[in-house]
């Protein structure tokens, strides 16, 4: 494979409305060189640099805010990888808890877009031990 | 600017850094490159000895194996990096990043490294998630 070769994760965010399809198709439709699978989050694309991101522009032009992509380590349909192989995939456990994240994390890029102004939510403390044990006490009453 | 991220294959941290601009050094980039060399030692052996010998630059020859492998792949990425972000509380379940001891090494070496850095937690709720991407984009808009 030659070295300028890139191959994306394109992902979907639970909240949008586009579908896989849409995303492939919209990269069927560009006629650029690039190798497009269709997967259940969104879609996997691989070509060269350029032409991957020229595809990368007009599937974030789909749903900017709720769109998101990384690169791939393995090329698509790599043995090693790919389930027609029998691949492991020990990287979808993440992939997976990052997406259930993304219906709120694209909340977030909307709201940066918009320029909205934020403060830091303190997240609630641990129960201490005593007032926990008060509550056991109450409850075994 | 190039911008290391923590855990290394954060999909959201990922996107983020480049939707502002910047450059993400991610383990699939260092993967991509290693997989997909012609010269690498036949698959599935992704890290050669080579690499091992690298990762004694980031960590102790008493040091698990395991873990030098780890830091021969992400010390030379932090090495290269002007910034970093690291997203804590990530879900014990991570997958191939989710080893402890490596995780606090790259910590302490970016802290050594002294480059700016932030770290942020993932998001368990919308007010949660708005703050957390406003101060990555605030930090990343502020990187010159």
């Amino acid at each position: 494979m030659a070295k300028e070769t890139e191959t994306r994760m394109i992902v979907i965010s639970p909240s949008s409305s586009v579908t896989p399809d849409q995303v492939t198709r919209t990269v069927h439709s560009l006629g650029l060189e690039i190798t497009v699978k269709e997967t259940c989050y969104g879609a996997m694309i691989e070509g060269s640099k350029e032409d991957v991101h020229k595809a990368l522009a007009a599937i974030r032009n789909l749903d900017p805010e709720r769109i998101f992509t990384k690169v791939r380590g393995v090329p698509i349909g790599d043995a090693r990888r790919c389930r027609a192989h029998h691949g492991s995939r020990p990287g979808f456990t993440q992939l997976e808890k990052e997406w259930e994240c993304l219906r709120l994390v694209d909340k977030g890029v909307s709201a940066a877009s918009r320029g909205e102004t934020v403060c830091e939510v303190p997240r609630p403390k641990r129960i201490p031990v005593k007032r926990l044990k008060e509550i056991v006490d109450e409850v075994s009453k | 600017m190039k911008v290391f991220i923590v855990p290394p294959n954060s999909l959201i941290l990922f996107d983020l850094v480049e939707r502002y601009g910047h450059e993400p050094l991610s383990l699939m980039g260092a993967i991509h490159e290693r997989v997909t060399n012609p010269e690498i030692e036949s698959p599935p052996v992704n890290v050669t000895p080579e690499d091992v010998k690298k990762g004694l630059k980031y960590a102790g020859i008493e040091v698990p194996s395991g873990i030098r492998g780890r830091l021969a792949v992400w010390g030379p990425l932090v090495d290269q990096a002007d910034a970093a972000i690291i997203m804590d509380d990530a879900p014990f379940e991570f997958g191939c990043v989710g080893c402890h001891r490596t995780d606090e090494m790259v910590r302490y070496y970016i802290k050594k490294r002294k480059i700016p850095h932030i770290v942020v937690r993932y998001p368990t709720n919308e007010d949660e998630a708005k703050a957390m991407v406003a101060k990555i984009k605030e930090f990343l808009e502020g990187l010159k």
